[in-house]
């Protein structure tokens, strides 16, 4: 047997197996496929695996009653993956063979702002609508993009339920420090979170960002316990959170609230922290509190009912990533039977024009195609287990307040 | 020995090693041509095999400096974020033209290269590539934290539409073409014999009268202008950079693996590298959604343990499977 | 000043875990001239390992340190023996690229069976503290430094008195001599790549008492093990301590910047990894061979 020849046979078959038509995802006609680069490996994988959940529980949802009714005919969904390895510039050449070689009909959103802003270039060339729900970034929607909505409120409101709950109690907060991870979305969040307290006569006494990678914040909470804060807030991601609750617990950091963007909503957070992580407030797009009850059928109708079916399938409560990755296959099941085609310009006006309620909140997009008109929820650990108590109308317990010291909750 | 003679048996020595061989240098040229006809043909495809084209670049410009004067970077990605950064920051000042971005990361990046190669490519060996390293992290620190740089939140890039987007293709390729060219032509100069010999033996080199940190400087600069024209055409075609997307392990780490893997310090190595590195991880992406990681370091174990010298060796066996298999125990300790 | 005193001690005590963390992969770079990139992911396993006999079986991480030494020592010497010294004889790259390939390999496998999912070990101790003239010092990561120096300590006594110590000098310095006195030397190579995957664990063990868990979570670690075994000098136990204790200081210290030029303000906080960097293009500009480096290899 020669090796040579061998080779050079070998390089042809690689190319022409990258270059052979992908196998159709379902025969075409009476499917509608979905399309969407999700984190599955690498740093975001437990974040990209909640998107994917929530996405997969309204698939089956849909399937299992009859599939989408656009224009008189009814179509089964399917969703196509492929894995971002939690990089964004990956994401961009996914979302390409999406819609390039899988003809994708709608690309549904990644995980992360950044990873959603590369997306959203190419969905805009492409010109193939986008709904995503895990890029809060207002940056990603201040290009003029045509093609993008998104069913979340935007990252600069994260903190403020947590900053209006500590403001409004008793003793009321007077001060804040926010410590941020070097991200867009959590900068944004920071940003947010200062311009409330600012706005509100409260005093922002450090506010100060870390590495995206950092492996310790010790100093970062020396200088936030000098500053002596009423209230601690923290915007970042699951890692981080923890990193700095653990931090402030070893220098013994007493605060009256302590708040965090991401984390407290994941069981993760509890699970790692035990009792420490009580008395954490952690701002939320949704929460199985909300009372919102869904204008038009199709869906559950309650977040109640949502979380129920949820729980059954996935044996967890579903937590805001989920909701807020079904909400945004909703907004398409929505914006679908609004056009009664699947024209992909036809969609994307009746995206923005799209006014709905359903179990998640309000689905309606500005100009920009942002979600600004839902509001967002705060919940807290309250020994153990995550209720929302914020805003008042949707409270399922009394707000805990002010913390206790270390060691005592 | 005398001068002349020792430099005729170091040409000897070194033409096989810099050329790689034949099979795999024809291999090359006939993919690479063909790759100008995927906007055409295959237009589906473009982003695909521009992230291709681009670590092609990438590879060329990091076996200038790694390869053949055998000072191994670890920091290359620093001149592909820059010259991603060249391109966004001429487009925030309403200059989009991609001709201006490559020019201006060119420039920027060989400057730069020298600039810091000055202190640093006097240290030898590993110290050199963590040094590369510390200037790569540092930079992406700072951009991070620099406003005009639009800090951490990055900054967008007026992009042409649909129609027009192939030239961001043919802008790669011509990069890419040029960085083969430009190694092809250096290789076969005695600027590339200067570099290999220096990578043999810096002190005889010193003495054949080749200026060690001349040379090396020369090297890196050249490695830079490469890498940072493939960040200049990437960022226009992406749309938006910021310092996770401009200095991405990737850009930094894969180059390096696919020419190791391709076979370091020839002409065809980093090409026929990264073709097959990248279209095995494609294929890997599309086949096994979860865990085409797990079987992509799989695939490089077993492409180290039995082809030990690099891929291009493959193409270049006289024998068959068992002339194959006795050369590989010559690796075992 | 009480905040540059908290400082000084919060770079100890982090400097302290980097020591470890680099110590294992500075003496496999130094001694056999592999730069492990699956040095990380060896961290990630140490810290699994910790994890899964606290969790089920209740083990206090201190205890279990033994363990993961164990177990990722076993590893690493299989992964020398069976794998590696295929390609021994192989220029340097191409084991660095076949770690590579091992690297994405493991935290793979890791991901298949802890999934991606964060865990913490927090212990009765977890985070308690007590404070000396103003500056706080938590438990956990006092014991943390002190296991680092201990462990430090007993690495450089076994390489310099024990007799296997002395092989693996000696391999270190002329391979061939140490060949022709009689030192097995492929046996030599597994121990100090056994012992360099054994030392991750121990980094990867300590690290998970005050980090939390995720199959990627050596990459941070990997990269400033990088750094700091080239800052204190590659391939000597002192050179990592120093390494890695300068580093910490520097960083803590660095998070003290705050200027505003113009409108850029410029944050400490954002820049440690830089500051600590620009710090270690100096030292090397000034000791091309790190701070405790020798003029020899």
């Amino acid at each position: 047997m020669k090796l040579r020849p061998m080779a050079a046979l070998g390089l042809v078959a690689l190319c022409a197996a990258l270059t052979a038509p992908s196998v159709p995802v379902a025969a075409a006609g009476d499917t509608i496929v979905f399309g969407s680069a999700v984190s599955l490996t690498g740093s975001l994988t437990k974040e990209g695996h909640l998107t994917q959940e929530g996405y997969d529980f309204w698939k089956s949802y849909v399937n299992a009653h009859g599939g989408l009714k656009v224009g008189g005919k009814s179509y089964k969904v399917d969703i196509k993956y492929y894995d971002d390895e939690s990089k964004a510039a990956t994401a961009a050449s996914l979302a390409e063979r999406l819609i390039d070689q899988d003809h994708v009909n709608f690309i549904l959103g990644p995980y992360g702002s950044g990873t959603a802003f590369t997306v959203a270039q190419m969905v805009e060339r492409k010109k193939i609508p986008m709904v995503e729900g895990n890029g809060a970034a207002e940056k990603i929607f201040s290009q003029g993009f045509k093609y993008t909505f998104a069913v979340l409120s935007p990252a600069p409101r994260y903190l403020e339920g947590i900053l209006d709950v500590a403001h409004s109690q008793k003793p009321a907060a007077q001060s804040v420090a926010i410590t941020a991870a070097s991200d867009p979305f959590s900068q944004e969040v920071a940003a947010g979170a200062a311009a409330w307290a600012t706005a509100h006569g409260m005093k922002v006494v450090y506010n100060n960002k870390y590495p995206e990678n950092a492996t310790d914040v010790s100093s970062i909470v020396s200088a936030v316990k000098a500053a002596n804060p009423d209230v601690i807030l923290n915007a970042g991601h699951l890692q981080d959170a923890l990193l700095v609750h653990k931090g402030l617990k070893e220098q013994n950091v007493q605060a009256r609230a302590y708040g965090y963007s991401v984390g407290p909503d994941t069981p993760d957070f509890t699970g790692s922290l035990g009792k420490d992580a009580n008395f954490v407030f952690g701002g939320a797009q949704w929460s199985d509190a909300v009372k919102y009850r869904a204008d038009r059928p199709g869906f559950y109708a309650t977040a109640k009912e949502y979380a129920k079916a949820f729980d059954a399938v996935y044996h967890h409560r579903p937590d805001y990533h989920d909701a807020e990755s079904t909400a945004t296959c909703l907004a398409f099941q929505y914006a679908l039977q609004d056009a009664g085609s699947l024209d992909p310009d036809k969609v994307r006006d009746a995206l923005a024009k799209l006014d709905v309620t359903t179990f998640y909140g309000i689905l309606k997009f500005d100009s920009r195609g942002m979600n600004v008109y839902k509001p967002m929820v705060t919940n807290q650990i309250q020994n153990g287990k995550l209720v929302t108590v914020w805003p008042r109308g949707l409270a399922e317990a009394k707000v805990e307040y002010p913390t206790p010291p270390w060691g005592q909750r | 020995m005398t001068t002349a003679s020792a430099s005729a048996a170091m040409r000897k020595v070194s033409l096989a090693g810099i050329m790689g061989n034949r099979g795999a240098l024809w291999a090359a040229v006939i993919l690479m041509l063909l790759l100008l006809l995927v906007p055409v043909a295959l237009p589906g495809y473009q982003t695909l095999f521009r992230t291709i084209l681009m670590y092609v670049a990438l590879a060329y410009g990091w076996n200038t400096i790694g390869g053949y004067t055998g000072y191994v970077s670890f920091g290359n990605v620093t001149f592909f974020g820059l010259g991603a950064y060249c391109s966004a920051l001429l487009s925030a000042h309403g200059v989009n033209n991609l001709f201006a971005d490559v020019a201006l990361a060119v420039v920027v990046n060989a400057a730069f290269a020298a600039l810091v190669g000055l202190p640093i490519l006097r240290l030898k060996g590993h110290y050199f590539g963590i040094a590369t390293l510390g200037v790569a992290l540092a930079i992406t620190d700072i951009v991070g934290n620099l406003d005009a740089f639009g800090g951490t939140g990055g900054l967008a890039l007026k992009t042409v539409d649909e129609a027009h987007f192939s030239i961001y293709y043919y802008a790669a390729w011509l990069v890419t073409a040029g960085a083969i060219g430009a190694t092809f032509l250096v290789a076969r100069s005695k600027l590339g014999y200067a570099f290999v010999a220096l990578r043999e033996n810096e002190e005889a080199a010193a003495v054949l009268g080749i200026a060690p940190t001349r040379y090396k400087i020369v090297a890196w600069a050249i490695s830079a202008a490469i890498a940072g024209a493939a960040g200049a055409v990437f960022a226009p075609a992406n749309g938006f950079v910021d310092p996770s997307i401009a200095f991405a392990e990737d850009a930094n780490v894969f180059p390096i693996v696919m020419t190791i893997l391709g076979g370091i310090g020839t002409v065809a190595g980093p090409f026929i590298g990264a073709i097959i590195l990248s279209g095995v991880n494609e294929l890997l992406a599309r086949w096994f959604i979860k865990v085409h990681t797990l079987f992509f370091g799989a695939v490089i174990v077993a492409v180290v343990l039995l082809l030990p010298r690099g891929l291009v060796w493959l193409f270049g066996l006289r024998g068959g499977a068992r002339t194959w298999l006795k050369s590989l125990a010559a690796y075992k300790a | 000043m009480h905040l540059l005193a908290q400082d000084l001690v919060n770079g100890i005590l982090a400097g302290g875990i980097l020591a470890v963390v680099a110590l294992g992969f500075s003496l496999v770079w130094g001694i056999m001239n592999i730069i492990n990139l699956a040095h990380g992911a060896f961290v990630m396993l140490g810290a699994y390992v910790t994890w899964q006999l606290f969790s089920s079986f209740h083990v206090d991480p201190f205890l279990s340190l033994p363990v993961s030494f164990a177990v990722l020592f076993t590893l690493g010497y299989l992964i020398q023996r069976f794998l590696i010294n295929w390609v021994a004889r192989a220029p340097v790259l191409t084991t660095f690229l076949l770690t590579f390939g091992l690297s994405l390999l493991v935290v793979n496998v890791a991901l298949l069976i802890w999934t991606g999912d964060t865990k913490g070990v927090t212990t009765a101790y977890s985070g308690t503290n007590f404070t000396v003239a103003g500056v706080t010092v938590p438990w956990a990561k006092l014991y943390t430094l002190l296991a680092a120096l201990l462990i430090t300590g007993v690495m450089q006594l076994w390489l310099t008195r024990s007799k296997t110590g002395r092989a693996i000098r000696a391999t270190a310095m002329d391979i061939g001599a140490a060949q022709l006195s009689g030192v097995r030397v492929a046996h030599i190579y597994a121990i100090v790549f056994g012992l360099g995957a054994g030392l991750a664990g121990v980094a990867g063990t300590l690290i998970s008492l005050s980090y939390s868990l995720n199959p990627s979570m050596g990459q941070p670690f990997l990269i400033k093990a990088f750094v700091v075994c080239v800052l204190g000098g590659l391939g000597s136990v002192e050179g990592a301590l120093v390494g890695g204790l300068t580093y910490g200081i520097v960083e803590a210290f660095a998070s003290q910047i705050d200027v505003t030029i113009g409108t850029q303000h410029i944050s400490g906080t954002g820049l440690q990894d830089a500051v600590a960097l620009v710090v270690l293009l100096i030292v090397l500009i000034v000791r091309p061979r790190g701070i405790m480096g020798r003029a020899t290899a």
